[in-house]
């Protein structure tokens, strides 16, 4: 086929280019130090949050027969299990935090609701995988294939080749090849080695990302020689390449990103605590009996057991108060969540409507995903830990409620109470669930895909 | 062979081919003559289908060049003034490409004896193009026609700039490849290759063919005087 004479030619003048090895030496080199380093620093927080997670529950069980409502402001962590395919997008890790402190009363934050940026998206610069995926390579691509038509106009190859009889869609299509395939080369090579690394390997997600990864690079090839198709002069050609790579690569995310950021924002944490304490105030607090609330819970539940005395009931009328307490403030924690989840949602859709204006932000979403590394991902963390929080509360709070009397706070409960509380366990979105929620990133990534390469047919005719 | 029929190219204002009636045989070699602008290469680009014609049409074996280009592509060889090949690829290798873009072929022996048949001295063969001096290249993109079978040489001062020896040896080429009956059109300058080795010379001036005529019937001296007849007046 001529198609893959064109692209064996291509290769083979590359090779022999100085410049090509040296600029595939930089980039094999910078691909293989971001995933060692990346691996380093990933064992080395994986131990850390392990070590830290095993120590929080002796420290949980450590406590022995103490009072249950003790126990509950005593607290405890739930970590967030650091993900296999972060080692390759560590995404919004770093805007987010890993733990959640649970206690009595109040549901915190992972420091990461009013983060300054919210999305990762024009995060730059960490020689991580990912960053030499999304930027790297693509100038790798710009770098390689700018001029392989102008080239040929330049020089004069291309009358001759015309005299020759290969179509110009033939001519075209082998460049196309001829270029991505060391690309596509090197994209394996570092998804291997990051599979190396990689503990509890799930290929349905590493083959994913790679098959994201791989369509994002034959856009970025496709587009290189539409433009090279369509100018006389290789210069020109790099240049304009580099200003689309960075108004597709920087520019498009980082205004994307203040763009939503403006149009739904989220409440700043002072905002945040202020509106919460203020509904608290209006409510049952489990430690104050005084409060009306508290005084009209007393009436009805000495209604409810026909009572006439709190001492009277089958149980702790102190203990039952906190755990009707910690319902109330469980429900206006998670009122004010859903609140900023909401925003999220918004925010989620606003970028979603955006993916179309570079491949860039689709891929970047997809891979995110794919990792386990979105904020997404990280509201299903938070809302698990809360679920945990709730389920903690309720069993320490019946235990207190069951066995002992009213005013009895010297009450302590057996050591075993404290295993009845379960490990906090968190499992990252299945495979299916992370498609359905990235079908949007997915179309238009393919739409990306074919835009690209009916524009590349279409500049093969002027040629 | 090789038909002009009315062949005109317009560009604007300026009438770059005016009109240009011109048959070509089988085994011609037929030598494009006159100054620069005179229209020479436009004509050679019009069989090349590199431009579309004003009017008239240039046909090649029956085909008309603008109506059917890819089934002219199989019977053309086109060698340029300065033919321009890849440096980092060999001469081997050069050959081998431009041939296979034709749809062609070859085992690497044939490739050996195209390029022996078209002179390149054997050391050269698998050296990189960048170390090839100009006639060498124009070698190649003779081993190019020949490998391609092509029926129909356009040459479009395909020895300018090579010395004498060079420009000799691929007069040569081009004697043999008319007994194998390929048609040659060749713009140049050079009127004593143009006598030597053409069979039939045309003269011309902006645009229009002055004068046509057969190497057999004119000497050297003859033919240079004819020449700057037609350029002073
Ligand atoms: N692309 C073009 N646009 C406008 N005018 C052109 C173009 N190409 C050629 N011409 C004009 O057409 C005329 C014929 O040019 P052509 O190149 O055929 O001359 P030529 O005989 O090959 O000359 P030379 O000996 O210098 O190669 C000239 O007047 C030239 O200026
Ligand atoms: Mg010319």
């Amino acid at each position: 086929m001529m198609v893959f004479r064109v692209a064996k030619k291509e290769i083979l003048e590359m090779t022999r280019s100085g410049q090509f090895k040296w600029m595939l030496g930089i980039v094999v080199a910078l691909s293989v130090v971001a995933i060692y380093i990346s691996h380093v620093h990933w064992q080395e927080k994986n131990l850390q949050r392990e070590l830290a997670q095993e120590d929080a529950r002796s420290l949980w069980l450590a406590q022995g027969a103490t009072n249950p409502h003790n126990a509950a402001h005593y607290g405890t962590y739930a970590f967030k299990p650091q993900f296999p395919l972060s080692l390759i997008d560590p995404g919004v890790e770093k805007f987010t935090g890993v733990s959640i402190f649970l206690e009595a009363h109040s549901r915190n934050e992972a420091d990461n609701v009013a983060a300054a940026d919210q999305t990762g998206l024009s995060r730059f610069g960490d020689l991580t995988p990912d960053f030499i995926l999304l930027f790297i390579v693509p100038l790798m691509i710009i770098a390689l294939g700018h001029q392989s038509v102008t080239k040929e106009k330049e020089q004069g190859t291309l009358r001759i080749i015309k005299t020759q009889g290969i179509s110009n869609q033939q001519l075209i299509l082998g460049k196309w090849l001829g270029n991505y395939a060391p690309v596509a080369i090197l994209t394996t090579i570092i998804f291997i080695l990051a599979a190396l690394f990689i503990r509890q390997i799930d290929w349905k997600f590493v083959a994913t990302m790679w098959l994201v990864y791989l369509a994002y690079f034959a856009i970025v090839n496709s587009i290189t020689l539409v433009i090279s198709s369509f100018l006389n002069n290789s210069g020109i050609s790099l240049v304009i390449l580099l200003a689309i790579w960075i108004v597709s690569c920087l520019a498009v995310p980082k205004t994307a990103s203040s763009f939503t950021n403006e149009k739904h924002p989220y409440p700043t944490r002072q905002e945040f605590d202020a509106a919460v304490a203020e509904d608290k105030k209006k409510g049952l607090d489990g430690h104050d009996p005084w409060s009306e609330a508290s005084k009209k819970l007393e009436q009805e539940t000495l209604q409810a057991y026909e009572v006439s005395k709190l001492e009277d009931l089958p149980f702790n009328f102190d203990a039952f108060r906190m755990q009707k307490g910690e319902e109330h403030e469980t429900a206006i924690y998670f009122k004010h969540n859903e609140k900023l989840k909401e925003v999220h949602q918004k925010q989620t859709q606003v970028y979603r409507s955006l993916a179309f204006l570079s491949p860039f932000l689709p891929t970047r979403f997809l891979s995110m995903s794919l990792a386990s590394t979105d904020y997404s991902t990280h509201w299903n963390f938070a809302d698990a830990a809360e679920k945990h929080r709730v389920e903690m509360q309720r069993v320490l709070n019946t235990n207190f409620a069951e066995n002992s009397k009213l005013g009895e706070w010297s009450y302590k409960a057996d050591a075993s109470l404290l295993s009845e509380v379960p490990e906090f366990n968190f499992e990252a979105p299945d495979f299916g669930e992370v498609m359905d929620a990235n079908k949007s990133n997915l179309l238009i990534l393919t739409a990306w895909l074919l835009g690209s390469f009916a524009l590349l047919f279409f500049a093969s005719t002027r040629v | 062979m090789l038909h002009a029929v009315n062949l005109t190219k317009k560009y604007q204002e300026n009438l770059a081919l005016d009109n240009l009636n011109l048959v070509i045989e089988p085994g011609d070699i037929y030598c494009l003559l006159g100054a620069n602008g005179a229209g020479k290469s436009t004509t050679i680009n019009l069989f090349l289908n590199f431009i579309a014609p004003t009017s008239g049409k240039a046909v090649i074996d029956q085909i008309e060049v603008s109506k059917d280009p890819q089934a002219i592509k199989k019977l053309i060889a086109y060698i340029p003034e300065n033919l321009v090949l890849y440096n980092e690829l060999s001469g081997l290798e050069n050959l081998e490409y431009f041939v296979g873009l034709a749809g062609m072929k070859y085992q690497q022996d044939e490739l050996v004896s195209f390029l022996q048949e078209a002179g390149l001295q054997s050391e050269a063969f698998k050296k990189r193009v960048k170390t090839y001096s100009k006639g060498m290249r124009q070698k190649i993109g003779v081993a190019m026609a020949i490998a391609k079978r092509a029926k129909v040489l356009l040459l479009d001062e395909p020895t300018s700039g090579l010395d004498p020896k060079a420009s000799n040896e691929f007069s040569e080429l081009l004697l043999r490849l008319s007994q194998q009956n390929v048609a040659t059109l060749m713009a140049t300058h050079d009127l004593f290759r143009a006598k030597e080795t053409g069979t039939d010379i045309g003269i011309m001036k902006s645009g229009k063919l002055v004068e046509q005529l057969s190497t057999e019937e004119i000497n050297h001296s003859d033919l240079e005087k004819l020449y700057l007849n037609h350029m002073n007046n």
